[in-house]
């Protein structure tokens, strides 16, 4: 056997050379030097003024090279992420892979029914408890909208119910930097309190610039809320090519990286080293229907390249997976969710977010989450390889066993099947009759009953009484201080 | 090739160039400024919406057609008033308060524009006084609202609302459209029209004004 030989066998995927890295990387870096990105928001210009960036014109700002360099590097390449009650759960950055939901769906495809229908707070909770019962949902979000609550309140209701019914990480949204500051105190209350929080976050902020190269003030005012309070946020633009980039891939993986790079310097300059997950979606807009593809075969290449970089630049990298453009619970939704979270996983992205999601981000489907838990489960399976260890040849035990014997009865089996095979848990695995004595289900309908199973079920551990009462009465103020106000867009 | 057949065939590839030197040519030949646009320009962009709904053509396509037909729309609009062609209908069109989502509304605004309309597109985050004061200054027919959230949608509302205080009401019409707003919405919210895509919008906005 050969000196240093590696028994385990991981398979892994990446779409760029280094040579590569290095070109979109030069690329990006003379997009924010010559063309510059927009601030739209004085304090923003500020900042960037003081630290050595040129004024294009008004607000457009070019970045030096080197401000984007140092600031890449001043960002933490790993970010330690806890649960409610304070348990490491999630260590973002390298080649750790975490699943979780995404955020703000107007409609639902409802379990019962199986049709179409407006979002509502209760959907919320039910995305939480599905979340939190699935093992390989590792963070939990919103996933709807809660459009039965008053809107300056709708994202920190949305925060009470993902705290009451989960004790796993929250990725979250805000409106506007006024609920989100509202939204980080309930956070303190439940770590305990600010410091608390800040050592040990259970929470991270979801705040987007704007394609083609901007930065809006709401957003940056979320960027620089959490700089300061050194609470995570995942600062990422999602460009459609074609639309508000170019539609040649390496062009919207060159303008969207210079988006996301611009995010860090801001983030790095106003607070270095505060924790910052980078990273971008780069899609296409479908140029018959002028909609959003999420679930298309260009969203996985460029974000591929997307981890490829942000791997390079040894920085924590958001992704997607799991979601589909279709409207229902469907073949189509199986099979772009299972591209998706195969490649997802196999490129290594760190805080991949959306699954469950359908319709081109509008409709959430709690079926669909349940499916895309054991398509990670699936998946993280293939990642995981195989030994090629002498044991793992295991000679010994096919010339124990020789031709025309069977190896069912063997220690070896008996002791590893569980380790080496991989156990569906909805998928159909029986012979014909066993299957149609089953009521001869298909997958969709196993999938919907585990579903709805969850939501009669399981019980989340709830929140301590104190920590609700005092969560009733920051809400009540907020209700208070931002009713009827218009929030900084 | 004819006149016409090339300056419909030049819009229909999006050929700027060519479609001005067309309409110039059309001009010194003393053909009728209505003509040139029904028989030509409007015709072309017919035939490219036509393509478009058989997927034979893109949504750049369009848009390249679109650009094309404005050029020549350019160069015969300053003799509208000599003869009788009636002034384009003007759109006023943003995206509400609240919002910054703008792909959607430009492209609505786009495809308005390619079907005969003079479009003053008010950008994004606009408030609803700016709708009305724009309406009023232009005389605009239509006033189109877009809306990507459903905590910006309720603007709509006020927007339609604001027109009928300024006395606007029987003069504009009102249209809505954006990914979460619905025809049930726009009911509700007392709008004139919807459409769940641009080229709908653009084709409520032809058959409005065609009466
Ligand atoms: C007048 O008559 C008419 C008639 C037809 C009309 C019309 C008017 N206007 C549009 N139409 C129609 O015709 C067009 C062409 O056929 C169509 O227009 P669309 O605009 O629908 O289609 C475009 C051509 C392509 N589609 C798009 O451009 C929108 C795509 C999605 C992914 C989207 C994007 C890209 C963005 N976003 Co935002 N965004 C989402 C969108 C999800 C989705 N699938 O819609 C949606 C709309 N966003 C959402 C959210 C939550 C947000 N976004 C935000 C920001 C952004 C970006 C800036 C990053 C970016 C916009 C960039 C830009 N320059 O426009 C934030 C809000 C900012 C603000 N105040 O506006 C933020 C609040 C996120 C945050 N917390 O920061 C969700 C809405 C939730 C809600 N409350 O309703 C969302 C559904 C995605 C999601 N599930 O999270 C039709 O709707």
């Amino acid at each position: 056997m050969a000196i240093g030989f590696k028994s385990q066998c991981v398979p892994t995927y990446r779409v760029l050379t280094e040579d590569q890295i290095k070109e979109i990387h030069l690329a990006t870096l003379e997009v924010l030097e010559k063309v510059g990105v927009r601030i739209l928001d004085e304090e923003g210009i500020q900042l960037l003024k003081e630290a050595g960036c040129q004024v294009k014109n008004e607000n457009v700002l070019q970045i030096p090279r080197g401000l984007v360099e140092e600031s890449i590097h001043s960002a933490p390449s790993s970010i330690q992420i806890y649960n409610r009650k304070g348990n490491e759960v999630m260590q973002l950055g390298g080649d750790h892979v975490y699943f979780g939901l995404g955020t703000d769906l107007i409609y639902t495809y409802d379990l019962k029914t199986g049709s179409l229908r407006r979002s509502c707070l209760q959907d919320v909770v039910n995305a939480a408890k599905t979340g939190d019962c699935l093992e390989e949902i590792d963070f939990i979000a919103s996933f709807a909208l809660a459009q039965d609550v008053p809107t300056n309140l709708m994202y920190i209701e949305c925060f009470k119910a993902l705290l009451e019914n989960s004790i796993k990480p929250i990725f979250f949204t805000a409106a506007g930097a006024e609920d989100l500051s509202v939204i980080l105190q309930m956070a303190e209350v439940v770590a305990g309190d600010e410091a608390r929080l800040r050592e040990k976050p259970f929470l991270i902020h979801y705040s987007e610039p704007t394609s083609p190269l901007s930065h809006s003030k709401s957003a940056i005012r979320k960027l620089f809320l959490c700089a300061d309070k050194g609470i995570p946020i995942n600062y990422t633009p999602a460009l459609l090519a074609g639309a508000t980039g170019p539609v040649t891939l390496a062009g919207a993986i060159t303008v969207a990286n210079a988006e996301a790079l611009s995010g860090v310097v801001l983030h790095q300059r106003r607070a270095k080293g505060a924790p910052i997950i980078s990273g971008f979606v780069a899609t296409t807009m479908d140029m018959l229907t002028s909609t959003a593809v999420y679930g298309g075969p260009e969203f996985r290449l460029t974000h591929s390249a997307c981890t490829d970089l942000y791997h390079y630049y040894g920085l924590p990298v958001w992704g997607t997976a799991g979601a589909s453009d279709a409207h229902c619970f469907d073949q189509q939704a199986a099979m772009e969710a299972t591209f998706s979270i195969l490649m997802g996983t196999l490129e290594g992205a760190n805080l991949i977010h959306d699954v469950g999601y359908l319709g081109q981000g509008l409709i959430g489907s709690p079926a669909t989450i349940v499916m895309g838990s054991e398509i990670i489960s699936y998946v993280k399976r293939i990642r995981r390889g195989f030994d090629i260890s002498q044991e793992q040849i295991a000679m010994e035990v096919i010339q124990k066993v020789g031709p025309g014997g069977n190896f069912l009865t063997t220690e070896s089996t008996r002791r590893l099947h569980r380790q080496e095979h991989w156990r569906p848990k909805y998928m159909n695995r029986d012979n014909p009759d066993m299957w149609k004595e089953k009521g001869s289900k298909t997958y969709g309908e196993r999938v919907t009953q585990k579903a709805l199973e969850i939501l009669e079920t399981h019980r989340p551990e709830p929140l301590p009484d104190s920590v609700r009462q005092k969560l009733e009465e920051l809400i009540k103020k907020a209700e208070k201080s931002l009713m009827g106000i218009k929030f900084v867009v | 090739m004819p006149l016409f057949e090339k300056l419909i065939e030049s819009v229909i590839q999006g050929e700027e160039g060519s479609v001005r030197e067309c309409v110039q040519q059309a001009l010194s030949d003393h053909i009728p400024v209505k003509e040139i646009l029904n028989d030509g320009l409007i015709k072309a962009i017919n035939i490219v919406g036509e393509k478009f709904k058989k997927s034979e053509f893109y949504v750049p396509d369009v848009l390249w057609s679109a650009q094309a037909m404005k050029a020549g729309i350019e160069l015969i609009q300053p003799f509208f008033q000599k003869s009788d062609v009636p002034p384009l209908a003007k759109v006023v069109i943003g995206t509400v308060e609240g919002d910054i989502h703008e792909i959607g509304k430009n492209l609505v605004a786009m495809m308005v524009e390619a079907n005969g309309f003079e479009v003053i597109n008010l950008g994004v985050d606009v408030p609803p006084e700016r709708f009305v004061e724009s309406v009023r200054a232009h005389q605009a027919k239509i006033c189109m609202m877009s809306a990507l959230l459903t905590t910006t949608m309720p603007t709509m509302k006020k927007i339609i609302e604001a027109l009928k205080e300024a006395g606007l009401a029987g003069r504009v019409k009102t249209m809505v459209g954006g990914a979460p707003v619905t025809k049930q919405f726009a009911l509700e919210i007392g709008a004139d029209g919807y459409s769940p895509d641009a080229p709908g919008a653009a084709e409520l906005a032809k058959e409005w004004i065609a009466g």
